[in-house]
């Protein structure tokens, strides 16, 4: 399979952009005539190539104007059904031939895997648009105007706010890969990201740390993505003074953002999907494929194909196509995520999870998840729902994958009683076990939000979770 | 054996300094920064990663019209340098214009010159691949036979190799090169349904006998899948505010994340609840608390470093003393700005990344109590142990997980409970600190700081008894 980024806007840039995908394509096909000449059996290589302009922010005030470009190379070799890999940012032939040297020589020292093989090539359906034409001519003067607009604004919301760190700026991204099995694909993408952390001050009272991302691919959107991002951070930071301890511990429904429900519930859920963690045995979720996991109505999708989220792409680490997949549907569990090795172990196709860059060999993970709305209503219908008890908006803490226990901080928190906010709370912590508690979410808000740019998910009231007051 | 993809026949200061000299003009850092890492990690008898890499390159910092500018190049090449130096000055000038308060010169201090090597990096270099791999596969093996409650187990061993020239205009000339080992075993048990896990890292500065003088692969890996099973039958504690004894691995947490970050010259200046709090009483008299580069008490800490990426001799800095804040954690442009020595904690990831205040090696200082007599004194409370990960606010307010719990009542500790968090404001809670133990150990495995970029960091005190929030089941 052959593919390319066919079909998209020419304008300035693109024939750059073009010329560096046929660079790295090149690349990717002379290291594996190399590690094929150093003995290996089978060969992938896959290149990265990023170029960035970054401004970044400290103390209200511009700390550093960074650009930055730079490409990496790794080598994926098997040699008898044995694993090696090595990777590079040097395009010298020296070092390339090195490269293959070094990750033959790693086969020869690892014992043999009969599912040690790389996937065949298969159709890829391009994604369309991940270069929007008016990112090509954005560079460090518009990361440092967007930046400063976006302090500016901060600063102007309420001088109590502190900005500790902010960033703004674009990065544009190439992909390729080239295998011995006939995959060979390139894939470019731009965007422009967004951050913004700190605290609000109010002489002795520093209230609690919050921060906002987000990373957005159409130029026309940059602005309205700026006034929703710093809006939020600023009112949260803002709320987030004088905060009291909660009244009391309780046991029982807590109000969670689409953040703390992402970290919460969903992360582990992805964590025990891994087909490698069912086939090795470590997945909580091994033995429940086909039941009933959550409560009705819940359900995540991986959508590679959603160009508002970060992680589009039309292809996975190993160039096999990422494809729209449910992972969980109305509260039942209907599949497992696999990447080529995975699907090796069981003789049957990888679903496209193969995920990870040029400087370590493929892992496992989903590209975009989304999480639909429920019938739970907006924030203020689920506040009605919860009536009192604690409202979460970021969760900071751990999740074990394996038993589902978590622990943890909740940050930005409120209490709220008569179903209103009743005002911010401090030093609570939450924990509760994520399998047993997912049967327990109550309600899932109307409409799914997107977090950080890179997922989907709505407002969740979960039943069961251990609140502790500080 | 595996071959470096790439090295300078020669110092790698020379060219830099080569092309400093051509490209001359107002303050110039360079710094040539090589990373190299090898690393295998294996799940149930299978190889999962087998993996060598190399990235380097140069990254350049200039300060210009009162702003810094940062470019990079992938080639140790004098005309490559010459042309990012030009970069960093264009991105300074450009965005200059958005700087409210411009950096002042920055001072002259004393910067460091001449070769740096920290222990073991020949000798791990030496080493071969397979005899680690081999290890890897031994000790998971190991660790799945020793219950049949052991369902899965991993292990993974990695070592990264770094080489630094760092020149300035204002003189720093050094060539530092440094080996950090890390060794983790991961083992996950099951009964009736329900899993637990239990994990062990170790992480050093210097080479193979240091990542394993205190204990062998084999022993973490038998704790490791001891602590997995344990937990199966274990209970969670209960919620609230109690006195706990925390570990070495618990107290290095407790001053990373609860301490040090706040006082962290940058987030000083954003406000963190450290501002304007030097001279003031912030913990008991019984607390010490240090930030240095060199390996303290004990070899091998994992931040150690003679130099940071600044030039700047990475030396002690003590914090807290006798209960006492005495200093933040500088960079050379906030140590100007308060008109101190810097303390050498800029620190860069990788070659494409400018400097960062970060923490090295963090300790609270040992003092003489047993672990017995602090046991002994707990009337009701927890001993907490085993590290997980942790965070904290520039309020201060700071959380981390725990792995394992003992409930002691009356002085005596009871069965194995579950790990949970803990939480607290780092300052109130080292105001409540009545007891800190003799043994001294270094236990931040083979942790990373995460700032913006990672940094390998390293932690660690003796036992020590206070009072946190503890987050429980049955609240």
């Amino acid at each position: 399979v052959s593919t390319r980024t066919v079909g998209r806007e020419r304008a300035l840039g693109a024939e750059s952009q073009h010329q560096r995908e046929d660079e790295l394509l090149a690349r990717c096909e002379s290291l594996v005539a190399e590690a094929l000449r150093a003995g290996a059996d089978e060969a992938e290589a896959f290149a990265a190539h990023a170029d960035q302009s970054l401004a970044t922010f400290e103390k209200g005030d511009l700390k550093l104007a960074h650009v930055d470009e730079g490409s990496s190379i790794g080598l994926r070799v098997f040699k008898d059904q044995r694993l090696g890999f090595a990777a590079t940012n040097q395009f010298d032939h020296a070092s390339l031939a090195s490269v293959a040297r070094n990750a033959v020589a790693l086969a020869s020292a690892s014992p043999a895997d009969p599912a040690n093989r790389l996937p065949e090539a298969r159709p890829i359906t391009m994604v369309p648009s991940l270069v929007h034409p008016g990112l090509a001519a954005f560079g460090i003067d518009e990361s440092v105007d967007l930046g400063h607009t976006l302090l500016t604004r901060a600063q102007a919301f309420d001088p109590r706010l502190s900005v500790d760190g902010a960033n703004a700026g674009v990065s544009r991204a190439s992909r390729a890969i080239h295998t011995t099995r006939g995959v060979r694909a390139v894939e470019s993408d731009a965007m422009v990201t967004l951050s913004i952390a700190g605290m609000a001050v109010d002489g002795a009272d520093v209230g609690g740390f919050h921060y906002q991302s987000d990373a957005v691919r159409d130029p026309s959107r940059v602005d309205a993505a700026l006034r929703e991002l710093v809006d939020e951070f600023a009112r949260t930071s803002v709320e987030n003074l004088a905060a009291q301890r909660a009244p009391n511990s309780y046991q029982g429904l807590v109000l969670l953002s689409p953040d703390a429900f992402l970290d919460l519930f969903v992360a582990p859920v992805l964590a025990a999907s891994s087909a490698i963690a069912v086939q090795r045995g470590r997945s909580a979720l091994g033995k429940r494929l086909g039941d009933r996991i959550g409560a009705p109505g819940f359900s995540i999708a991986d959508a590679p194909e959603d160009r508002e989220l970060a992680g589009a792409a039309s292809f996975d680490r190993e160039g096999q196509p990422a494809l729209h997949f449910t992972l969980v549907e109305d509260g039942f569990l209907r599949g497992w995520l696999y990447n080529g090795y995975a699907a090796a172990v069981e003789g049957r196709a990888s679903t496209g999870h193969a995920r990870g860059g040029a400087r370590g060999a493929p892992g496992l993970g989903a590209h975009a998840v989304c999480v639909p709305g429920g019938g739970g209503g907006d924030r203020a219908a689920m506040l009605g729902t919860l009536q009192r008890g604690l409202l979460v908006q970021r969760f900071s803490g751990s999740v074990d994958p394996a038993s589902g226990d978590f622990s943890g901080v909740a940050k930005s928190s409120r209490w709220v009683e008569g179903g209103r906010v009743h005002g911010p709370v401090r030093e609570t912590l939450l924990s509760g076990n994520a399998y047993q508690l997912l049967a327990r979410i109550a309600a899932l808000g109307t409409t799914p939000e997107r977090v950080d740019g890179s997922a989907r998910a709505p407002w969740a009231l979960v039943d069961g979770l251990s609140v502790t007051a500080g | 054996m595996l071959e470096p993809m790439q090295s300078p026949a020669a110092d790698p200061t020379d060219l830099l300094h080569e092309a400093l000299a051509e490209a001359a003009g107002g303050f110039v850092e360079l710094r040539w920064h090589k990373k190299e890492t090898r690393g295998i990690s294996v799940e149930k008898g299978r190889v999962d990663n087998a993996t060598s890499s190399e990235h380097s390159g140069v990254g350049v910092r200039v300060l210009e019209q009162g702003t810094f500018g940062f470019a990079s190049t992938d080639r140790l090449e004098k005309g490559a340098i010459v042309r990012a130096i030009g970069q960093a000055r264009a991105a300074a000038r450009a965005s200059s214009r958005a700087r409210r308060e411009r950096v002042p010169d920055l001072p002259a201090v004393a910067l460091a010159r001449g070769r740096f090597d920290t222990p073991g990096v020949d000798a791990t270099r030496e080493r071969s691949i397979e005899a680690a791999l081999e290890m890897l596969l031994e000790v998971e093996r190991g660790a799945r036979a020793s219950s049949s409650r052991v369902t899965s187990a991993s292990t993974s061993y990695a070592e990264i190799f770094e080489e630094k020239g760092i020149v300035t205009s204002d003189g720093a000339k050094v060539w530092t090169r440094t080996v950090r080992p890390e060794f983790r075993v991961v083992a996950v048990a099951a009964k009736a349904g329900e899993m637990q896990r239990g994990a062990e890292a170790v992480g050093v500065t210097g080479g193979w006998e240091c990542l394993f003088e205190t204990r062998s692969a084999a022993q973490l890996a038998e704790k490791a899948a001891q602590q997995a099973v344990d937990l199966l039958d274990a209970g969670y504690p209960e919620g609230g505010r109690t006195q706990v004894l925390l570990s070495p691995a618990l107290v290095g947490l407790l001053t990373h994340e609860a301490v040090g970050h706040t006082v962290e010259a940058d987030f000083v200046a954003s406000g963190s609840c450290a501002a304007g709090r030097l001279g003031t009483r912030v913990a008991s008299d019984l607390v010490t608390l240090c930030d240095s580069g060199v390996s303290e008490y004990h070899d091998g800490a994992g931040g150690t470093m003679f130099v940071d990426d600044e030039g700047v001799a990475a030396q002690r800095a003590t914090v807290i003393e006798n209960g006492f804040l005495r200093s933040y954690l500088h960079d050379r442009e906030s140590a100007a700005r308060l008109g101190v020595a810097p303390t050498g904690n800029a620190r860069a990831w990788e070659y494409d990344d400018e400097p960062l205040i970060r923490m090295r090696n963090t300790y609270i200082a040992p003092g003489t109590s047993s672990l017995d007599e602090m046991i002994a004194g707990v009337e009701d409370g927890y001993l907490l142990d085993g590290a997980s990960n942790g965070q904290a606010d520039a309020n201060g307010e700071f959380m981390f997980g725990t792995r394992e719990a003992y409930r002691i009542v009356r002085g005596k500790k009871g069965p194995l409970l579950r790990g949970v968090n803990i939480s607290g404001s780092a300052f109130d809670v080292l105001q409540t600190v009545d007891a800190v133990g003799a043994e001294f150990r270094w236990d931040l495995g083979s942790g990373h700081c995460g700032k913006g970029q990672p940094a390998k960091v390293d932690a660690g005190g003796p036992w020590l008894r206070c009072e946190v929030l503890l987050g429980g089941r049955k609240s």
